[in-house]
């Protein structure tokens, strides 16, 4: 029976879970709180969530656990550094700066931030809180577990055994050798930020052809065991981690597209060409998952597979590891990137002190709730109409029938950058001008981003290939689309990053979906992310209301009211 | 006075500065930050004020700042691409966490001076860029020019209401400018020791680098070892 709160931070998507005897009370990304993308600080304010959800003060916490190792990453930053010398020295001074001026202490910063003994601040390794946070969360008994990230410490790709409360490390795959690594370099080299942009790129790449299939085999070498070597030669990570790629990329691939450059896949064949280059990526991705996923099959036996890291939010290569790895059943958290640490940490912690596995993790809801009267006396100080709505469901099914976009925020946030309903921007799922209208004058995005359908669970095979599963309630993993009439949620390449929605998993967006289908509709809609570009997803009732002024869209619904901005 | 002091400096050094190659986009695009640091901090300030008035006001002001930052990385971008330049894509800023860290009433005398400040900036650029004819500049500037006064005004109105006396008002606004006048002492200091720190880190890279030679070399086979095999050894929780 123990209260312990895990935490991420000082890299980049700071977090902070909290359980409370062995169950998930909490869990928050800082940048929802902070409103500054990707928040890479000490995660202060999701802490203090934490804390004052629970009702608890800092001293009443059993333990703290931080995701990384402090001491070990700082080995590796001075081996790394040193190892390329003399191509590291202007990165050196910077990163030992960043290491000896605060992450090597970040326990001691924990404890004084949370107002805890020194010697209840612990830390596990990097891939063991990614590791933990899928197979812990899973409610599988026993599980391959792969988590495949940029690096944690000096490990990039690890391989676990899950089962009961225990996780056994079999294998893993070290620094500069990293999947994640690769991703990210050319997701720099297609022109998009690093550790934003990687979901562009696989947007992206459903435009183009992997015809740099050849090129790529010189950039990643794969083993018959699973394992794979990145040819160093055309990276800088290892010298400098701005850098990402080096001046032998470009030779093999041709020119880096320019950053923020708009893009005409239509009209530029040098559009078209990067295209295909991250087509080729994510094929590449997917077979290097795929090698790991059979050798993660072939070394347990087990019919299980759990993923965690940054490389599991990518929803194409998951779909291929559910259909091709052999697994019977595969599992992805929600905040299956760095955020996700906290959670791993915390579970670590609280089974350490002796309590069980958490029940499967069924809804993401774990943030804080909106605050419903006070988004309404906000809304009327700002000018705005407010409407409650008796049957806030049935309202937003017809609103968006008659072609509404609609903000809606419900109860508690979401865990994970997937809006799964409590911070959402809904529309109709029919007509592809919906999403064009949406990427180009809602979230000011670029043109080929695709949105994702939500669907209720139990009529995901009638519009889609297949059946809902272990990955379709939280938005990781891709369908192809099997009905017409979806223009607005069907990728280029037919296929959609489907939700399945039950009343357990979403509640209000369940009974919009109901309404709809009692309507005679498809019980479908398009769920996207309520944020402006560059962003955090909204969480409270004034980033709700400051998204719904500053945006083209018909509304927002706040639990149970309506907040327009036409006068009164 | 400090502040009357710099707004003539800007007058004078304006003509120049702004014809440095490149330095008109840079400078746009510091714009574009602090306009991103102040929307963050004062949608911060939106969620921790008592009061439903002042979260609205402060809810309003961070939507502009959001406005201006994207206006100024626009334009930014347009004079870069114009020179052949790369696009420096939106614009990321920090937080200080002003409003935790001074207070309601310091808080609001910090965002009035800045906005009075940026004000008699933005009015010296709009007419220098309207002198060389570079309308769509000037059109920015005085674009966004209206918005400031409206903030300035507005953040005053508050003060003296927090405050209670326009006197005391005045006694935040000069207690903050010793603040600002600290903070910018700190803050040389700092860009002075990341200097020094800076070069004798890259000396003790020089000195140390080749002393790590052989054993980093043996690590570096390791790391090419593929799947490195663990043990196997299991606990609970995987410790």
């Amino acid at each position: 029976m123990a209260a312990v709160l895990g935490v991420s931070g000082t890299y980049h998507d700071a977090a902070a879970a909290l359980v409370i005897d062995g169950r998930v009370v909490v869990a928050i990304q800082e940048e929802r709180l902070s409103r500054v993308k990707n928040d890479p600080s000490l995660p202060q304010q999701a802490i203090a969530a934490c804390l004052d959800v629970a009702g608890l003060d800092g001293a009443a916490l059993d333990r703290v656990v931080f995701y990384e190792d402090p001491y070990a990453k700082l080995e590796r930053v001075l081996a790394s550094t040193l190892g390329t010398f003399p191509r590291a020295w202007r990165q050196f001074p910077r990163a030992m700066a960043a290491q000896l001026g605060g992450k090597v202490w970040v326990l001691d910063q924990l404890a004084e931030l949370v107002g805890v003994a020194r010697a209840r601040v612990t830390h596990v390794t990097h891939h063991q809180a990614h590791a933990a946070s899928a197979f812990l969360s899973s409610g599988y008994p026993d599980a391959a577990v792969l988590t495949v990230d940029g690096v944690g410490e000096s490990v990039s790709t690890a391989l676990w055994r899950g089962s009961g409360d225990a996780l056994t490390g079999l294998g893993e795959l070290h620094y500069p050798h990293s999947l994640g690594l690769l991703y990210a370099a050319l997701t720099a080299y297609l022109g998009f930020e690093v550790n934003d942009g990687e979901y562009k790129v696989m947007g992206l790449a459903g435009f183009g052809q992997p015809r740099f299939v050849d090129e790529f085999a010189k950039i990643i070498r794969r083993d018959d065991d699973g394992g794979f070597e990145l040819e160093l030669a055309y990276f800088g990570h290892h010298a400098d981690p701005e850098l990402g790629f080096g001046p032998a990329l470009e030779r093999l691939l041709g020119p880096r597209r320019p950053p923020y450059a708009p893009w005409d896949l239509a009209g530029s064949a040098a559009d078209r060409r990067y295209a295909d280059i991250a087509a080729t990526l994510q094929r590449v991705t997917e077979d290097v998952l795929l090698g790991l996923a059979r050798a993660a099959r072939a070394r347990t036996g087990s019919d299980a597979l759990c993923l965690a890291g940054g490389v599991a939010l990518n929803a194409v290569a998951n779909a291929r590891l559910a259909r091709e790895a052999g697994f019977a059943r595969v599992f992805v958290q929600p905040a299956a990137g760095d955020a996700g640490g906290a959670l791993g940490a915390a579970l670590l912690g609280a089974i350490e002190l002796g309590d069980g596995r958490p029940p499967p993790m069924t809804n993401a809801a774990l943030g804080l709730a909106i605050d419903a009267g006070g988004a309404a006396d906000l809304a009327r100080q700002l000018g705005l109409t407010v409407t409650p709505l008796a049957d806030p469901a049935a309202e937003i099914a017809r609103r968006l029938d008659d072609g509404d976009l609609l903000g809606v925020c419900h109860g508690r946030f979401e865990w994970g950058p997937r809006a799964l309903g409590f911070r959402s921007l809904l529309a109709s799922p029919r007509d592809p001008e919906v999403r064009d209208k949406l990427n180009r004058a809602v979230k000011r995005r670029e043109p080929f981003r695709p949105f994702a359908p939500a669907v209720l669970a139990d009529q995901v095979g009638t519009y889609f290939d297949g059946d809902a599963d272990d990955l379709t309630p939280f938005m990781t993993t891709v369908r192809a689309v099997r009905a017409d009439g979806l223009g607005a949620v069907t990728h280029v390449d037919g296929t959609a990053r489907v939700q399945s929605v039950t009343a357990a998993s979403s509640p209000l967006l369940h009974g919009v979906l109901t309404a709809l289908a009692a309507a005679g509709r498809p019980p479908i809609v398009l769920n996207t992310s309520l944020n402006g570009n560059g962003e955090p997803i909204v969480a409270r009732a004034a980033d709700a209301l400051g998204f719904l002024l500053a945006h083209p869209i018909d509304g927002l619904i706040v639990d149970d009211v309506l907040v327009t901005k036409g006068a009164a | 006075m400090i502040d009357r002091a710099r707004a003539a400096l800007v007058r004078v050094t304006s003509p120049l500065v702004w014809r440095l190659p490149g330095h008109a986009a840079r400078k746009l695009e510091s714009f574009a930050r602090a306009e991103e640091g102040s929307r963050i901090d004062l949608l911060a300030a939106a969620h921790a004020t008592p009061a439903l008035a002042r979260r609205a006001a402060y809810l309003r002001h961070a939507l502009d700042e959001t406005r201006h930052a994207q206006m100024f990385a626009r334009r930014a971008g347009e004079l870069r691409r114009a020179r052949g330049q790369v696009a420096s894509g939106p614009p990321r800023a920090d937080t200080e966490a002003l409003f935790a860290t001074l207070g309601e009433v310091r808080f609001l005398a910090f965002v009035h001076r800045g906005e009075q400040r940026g004000r008699r900036q933005f009015e010296i650029y709009a007419r220098h860029f309207a002198r060389r004819g570079d309308e769509r500049t000037a059109a920015l500037f005085a674009g966004i020019l209206a918005d400031e006064r409206q903030h300035e005004a507005y953040t005053r109105a508050l003060l003296d209401e927090l405050c209670g006396d326009p006197a005391a008002a005045r006694r935040a606004l000069r207690r903050v400018g010793w603040w600002q006048a600290w903070r910018t002492w700190r803050r040389a200091g700092r860009a002075l020791a990341h200097a020094i720190y800076a070069t004798l880190m890259t000396a003790l890279y020089l000195i140390a680098a080749p002393l790590a030679w052989l054993p980093l070399r043996r690590r570096a086979r390791l790391a090419r070892a593929r799947w490195r095999s663990l043990d196997g050894a299991t606990d609970r929780a995987g410790r």
